[in-house]
């Protein structure tokens, strides 16, 4: 039997922000550019992939990132069992998509950390480390981007008020933890 | 003796706040609201520092970022001391203490004050005339010119203060509060713009917000009372941010802007602790208004420098804003109306005004009539030809000009008593910024500045950065440039009623007469660097004709005010000198920063464990735990090697080496690249990458490929698997994973995007561990009792999924030792508890963790390379003898073309062999030369060791080694010459362990 390990090992907690990992989740890498693709993803997930740069759509059960014009994350609303990582949607997904050559279904579930920043005071942080432009980013529920945090690649998603999932490679996320820790000791 | 020059309560100073600091190991007091200068002033206290060359004692001469003498060393600690501020600038503070500069023992008796004295000796370029001989001297001679280098002592130990950075986006960026600042900021918030106010003060309203003067309103106020007003309805505005204490340091293109906001510099050390001291602010703004407003001009006339010599503006401020007396006895000198306007404010406090000396014939403004009213004195057509005062001015010198201003009308010296000279020199637009933008300037001949003429972006100038010194034409060019720039109707300040005094008489002489000759007088233009005149003319006399040569040949501009007093007066007299007209000269290119900053800004938390960014494999805490030594590859924390008790690295190496070739070793090789692969055309699109062929590569095998570059060299390696018809994955180099994927995505995009392929880097979604050994078979077998382990179902090169527990993983039989192999790919949560599995499958067969140094040595012994430490890009498959793996029946791949140009197909290129050293016990060091001959002359290096071991399980040293036709060398005998000793190597293949892959198939 394999023990599950997070990276992030606790809570954090500061004036107007609570910063926490949320885990474990499934996230899938989705790559296509046919309308057959697109048809077939939001057959069997029931959510129609967003096709405007930076944004996302959901359903209960997932949220779709868009990455790029051919590339989206699919993650799972809910955490999963820690005991085994069969996800059946992704063993459907890649029959209907990958098996089909309709495009590439990827299991990317470890290989992005999924920080909840929580608060309002998030942007007061995000700014202190990200060149990104959140001025319409933070009105709009959904919105989604790909830029450096501290010098590292992030997929930040604005998934409702007050907020925000930071998505970061596992084996950064410790490093951006500790700096999210000292840059949101000084809010 | 100091005294207390204070005159009257001031708005903005806090009399109820009474602050003591020290000034070179005296304690003074001063208010709220001082500036280290104000407080000194109002002390007495002039004498604040010497210059740089000549060691002159210096005054404070401004009242803000301009200021070039009174430059201070802040703190006393020598460890976390900093020099070079400006006393005009530094709030005072509860503990500050500040020492003068460029002076010892003391400013009051400075050594260096003899250089005054020789200054004869010291003319501009003295150090390039004098120290070029003789030649073999200059390691004397820069002894002592390092020593006198420099202004102030640099901290000797890591700076303690938090500095940070931010980002900040806005619609309009303001930069400057005063009045034309206040009105952009106002009008473009009032027009639901995002607005960034920025103004390097503490205060709002720039020098309009304590101009008292009737002569001055608007719609019937006084112009320091309307202001005041706007001021307090523009701070109700939401969507207006104000920073104070913020000075823009640079104006990159594209409206890109850095400011350095000063957060705690004026609290006292207990109210600073673990505060941001200072913030970057790295500002993307879509418009910007440029409201810097202008700098007084001094006058450049004998003797121009002593303390108590001081810019009019100054005085001015010194009373109205601080409520400090610069001097008993004033007297004013002047070209403009300026000084008249600092004269009325100090009489109408009761402050003795002795005169004022105009260069001009007359002047009949308001302001004039008004001064004359008050019954001042005025000196018509008359210039200072010399002062007097060593520590501070006691007398000056006055003549009348002659009509055309160059001499005098005739010889009657007046000599008048005063401690204080306010002059005004006219005002000097700060178009700095305006130009570090890409902004081009042009030249108004009737005032003589150069004012914004072409913006190279969505940008303004307003105010009198802009050119617009009369209040009328401040309020209403300033609407009408809003208007135009922001595409709205009206301002609010349109229709303005605005009473002014204005100018009506202008004369300039950028150099005024001395009735000695310019080589006997010292008419300083840079008050920092000590040059004068006559060093700007000597410099023209010596052929020097652009403005940038005069510049760097006398030094004027170059001190840590970067002349922004002097630099128009340098200008001004090159075009005299020279007969070319000002706008022809130019200016000098300004740069950022506009003031200088810390590095601690510049750095901002960027220092200590957030230098740079690591990576950490999910077996890392299991790695720290177990006493590994980590090394950086790329960014990743690798584990080196596990040292037992006080083992050495070799002894841990040569340990964790020979336990996995004799029972079983586990590498963490979680930081390799890797990279998933699908879509209908993964295998072509292998083929164009890989050198080697794929198309039949069967499902569920593994197979090594080599990537190059487009110029034939090696660029990466790695073994790639079938996972399903049209699904691999590849893995890459540790430091090259990030590049490839890259490369590989920009192909697709770019030059094949007619393939079906679709790549996703799962490099952090895999643990990884590799058990080797010939003893891993069995310690695989106790973590999966089912999988059938025989080489019929599980031969080396292949693949199976399996479960361990309940958890898929991916097991893959390759090797990069050359051992019986099995790598174990899972995702990478489980990573760690899959470590501590294999750990206690394999306790009973010694199982031995080792890190990268024992994994290099393994790999030597079986001649594999490693790219980037045996390749350098200068590299080809052949080159390595790796030839096997290169197609010569593919149609194409990236590089194929160029390993058929001559020079790739060389016989004398640098090629990879093994060296074996005659003594077996000796070790090369990598990076070692080595040649064929000895005794020649110059000596020929053919090549150098790139990998070099002493091989525990071979009992010798083995190196591999790249060396000019070294393909055709086995067997000779070669030289290694170190510093002591020479030795002798025999080349030999690179594979010095069993080649006939026995191992890999126990």
């Amino acid at each position: 039997m394999l023990n599950y390990t997070s990276p992030i090992k606790e809570v954090k907690k500061y004036s107007g922000l609570t910063v926490s990992e949320i885990s474990p989740l499934m996230k899938l890498n989705l790559r296509g550019k046919s309308r057959d693709f697109l048809t077939t993803i939001g057959q069997n997930i029931n959510i129609i992939l967003p096709l405007e740069a930076n944004t996302s759509a959901s359903s209960e059960n997932y949220t779709a990132i868009w990455l790029s014009p051919d590339e989206w994350m699919l993650v799972s609303n809910r955490t999963v069992n820690k005991e085994n990582n069969d996800y059946e949607i992704e063993k459907l997904l890649f029959n209907k998509i990958s098996k089909t050559n309709l495009g590439s279904v990827t299991d990317v579930s470890d290989q992005l950390v999924m920080i909840n920043l929580n608060g309002e005071k998030i942007f007061d942080l995000l700014c202190t480390g990200s060149p990104f432009n959140f001025n319409d980013f933070r009105s709009i529920k959904g919105s989604s981007t790909q830029t450096l945090l501290a010098q590292i690649d992030v997929i930040i998603h604005h998934n409702q008020i007050n907020s925000v999932n930071l998505f970061v490679r596992r084996s950064f996320s410790e490093h951006l933890m500790s700096w999210i820790n000292d840059s949101a000791s000084r809010l | 003796m100091s005294q207390n020059l204070r005159v009257k309560s001031s708005n903005f100073i806090d009399e109820t706040s009474r602050i003591s600091f020290k000034f070179n190991g005296k304690t003074y007091y001063g208010f709220k609201g001082d500036t280290l200068a104000s407080a000194l002033l109002a002390n007495d206290i002039h004498l604040v520092g010497r210059s740089f060359k000549y060691h002159r004692p210096r005054g404070i001469m401004t009242s803000g970022s301009e200021e070039p003498n009174a430059i201070v060393q802040v703190g006393n600690d020598k460890a976390i001391t900093e020099p070079n501020v400006r006393a005009t600038e530094v709030e005072i503070y509860n503990g500050l203490e500040a020492k003068s500069q460029n002076c010892w023992p003391s400013v009051n008796f400075d050594i260096g004050g003899i250089n005054n004295f020789l200054s004869p000796l010291l003319p501009a370029g003295f150090y390039y005339k004098t120290f070029m001989w003789p030649a073999s001297f200059w390691e004397k001679y820069e002894i002592a010119i390092r020593h006198s280098a420099g202004l102030g002592r640099s901290p000797t130990k890591p700076d303690t203060d938090i500095y940070e950075h931010r980002y900040i986006h806005c619609d309009v960026l303001v930069i400057g509060a005063g009045i034309s600042g206040i009105m952009a900021a106002k009008t473009a918030a009032k027009n639901n713009l995002n607005t960034l106010l920025l103004d390097e003060k503490n205060e709002l309203g720039g020098m309009t917000i304590y101009q008292n003067s009737e002569k001055f309103k608007i719609d019937n106020k006084i112009s320091s009372e309307w202001l005041n007003d706007e001021i307090e309805e523009l701070k109700k505005l939401d969507n207006l941010e104000i920073k104070t204490r913020t000075s823009v340091a640079a104006y990159h293109g594209y409206n890109y802007l850095l400011a350095r906001e000063n957060l705690t510099d004026h609290l006292s050390k207990d109210e600073k602790e673990n505060k941001v001291r200072q913030r970057l602010l790295k500002i993307r703004a879509k418009k910007v208004i440029v409201a810097t407003g202008s700098l007084e001009r001094p006058l450049v006339f004998n003797n121009n420098d002593r303390p108590g010599i001081m810019l009019s503006s100054a005085v001015k401020k010194y009373a109205d804003y601080y409520g400090v007396i610069c001097g008993k006895n004033n007297i004013f000198f002047t070209n403009n109306d300026t000084a008249y306007e600092s004269a009325i404010s100090l009489l109408k406090k009761g402050i003795n005004v002795h005169c004022i000396i105009d260069i001009r014939e007359n002047s009949n403004s308001s302001i004039v009539k008004e001064a004359q009213d008050l019954g001042l004195k005025i000196y018509w057509s008359h210039t200072i030809v010399d002062t007097h005062g060593y520590k501070r001015l006691k007398q000056i010198s006055i003549m009348e000009l002659s009509k055309d201003g160059q001499s005098f009308a005739n010889s009657n010296k007046i000599v008048l008593d005063c401690d204080c000279l306010g002059m005004s020199g006219g005002w000097t637009p700060a178009v700095h910024l305006f130009t570090q933008s890409g902004g081009k300037l042009k030249f108004r001949e009737k005032d003589q500045v150069f004012i914004p003429n072409k913006y190279p972006s969505e940008q303004v100038s307003i105010g009198s950065c802009n050119g617009d010194f009369e209040l009328d034409e401040i309020i209403k060019n300033s609407s009408d440039i809003l208007k135009d720039f922001l595409k709205i109707e009206k301002t609010g300040f349109d229709n303005m009623n605005v009473e002014t005094s204005k100018e009506t008489s202008k004369k300039n002489i950028w150099l005024l007469p001395s009735d000695k000759i310019v080589g006997k007088t010292k008419p300083f233009v840079d008050y920092q660097n000590d040059a004068t005149a006559k060093d700007i003319k000597l410099a023209l006399r010596e052929g020097f004709r652009s403005i940038e040569h005069v510049k760097r040949y006398t030094t004027t501009g170059m001190g840590t005010d970067q002349g922004k007093l002097g630099n128009m007066h340098a200008l001004g007299i090159i075009a005299d000198t020279t007969g070319v007209k000002m706008g022809e000269v130019g200016t000098t290119t300004f740069r950022p920063p506009y003031t200088p900053l810390t590095f601690g800004t510049i750095v901002g938390r960027n220092v200590g464990e957030y230098f740079d960014i690591f990576r950490r494999t999910p077996m890392n805490d299991w790695h720290i735990n177990n006493n590994a030594e980590f090394e950086n590859v790329g960014q990743w924390k690798r584990a080196w090697y596990y040292p037992r008790g006080n083992e050495s690295m070799y002894e841990a190496v040569q340990r964790e080496s020979k336990a996995t070739r004799e029972s079983a070793g586990i590498l963490d090789a979680s930081t390799l690249g890797k990279i998933d692969i699908q879509g209908s055309d993964a295998s072509e699109f292998l083929n164009r990458v890989y050198t080697n062929a794929w198309s039949k590569l069967g499902i569920g095998k593994c197979r090594y490929g080599l990537m190059l570059n487009e110029d034939g060299m090696v660029y990466d390696d790695g073994v790639t698997t079938r996972l399903g018809e049209n699904h691999y994955i590849m893995t890459t180099t540790t430091g090259g994973a990030a590049n490839v994927l890259s490369k590989l995505e920009d192909y697709l995009q770019t030059e094949w995007p007619e393939l079906d392929v679709y790549l996703t880097s799962v490099t952090d979604h895999f643990a990884t561990a590799t058990i080797g050994g010939p003893n891993s078979k069995k310690i695989l077998n106790k973590l999966i009792p089912d999988l059938d382990l025989s080489d019929e179902n599980f031969p080396h090169m292949s693949f199976k999924e399996e479960k361990i527990g309940k958890i898929n993983c991916r097991i893959m039989r390759i090797s990069f030792t050359g051992e019986l192999s099995y790598e174990i790919n899972i995702q990478a949560s489980y990573g760690k508890s899959l470590w501590e599995q294999c750990m206690d499958a394999g306790k009973e067969f010694n199982i031995t963790p080792y890190g990268t140094e024992t994994m290099h040595l393994l790999r030597a012994e079986k001649g594999f390379i490693i790219v980037g430490q045996d390749t350098d890009g200068t590299m080809t498959p052949i080159d390595l003898q790796m030839d096997w793996v290169v197609s010569k029946k593919k149609y194409d791949f990236i590089g194929k073309r160029s390993l058929y140009r001559s020079d790739t197909m060389r016989e004398d290129r640098k090629q990879m062999v093994g060296l074996l050293t005659d003594d077996p016990n000796t070790v090369l060091e990598e990076g070692a030369q080595i040649i064929s001959e000895l005794d020649q002359t110059p000596v020929k290096m053919l090549g150098h060791v790139t990998s070099s071991y002493f091989s525990p399980n071979l009992g010798k040293s083995i190196a591999l080694a790249v060396v000019k036709g070294g393909k055709n060398m086995m067997g000779k005998k070669l030289f290694i010459p170190m510093e002591d000793k020479t030795i002798n190597v025999t080349v030999v293949d690179p594979i010095f362990l069993d080649k006939e892959n026995k191992k890999l198939n126990a």
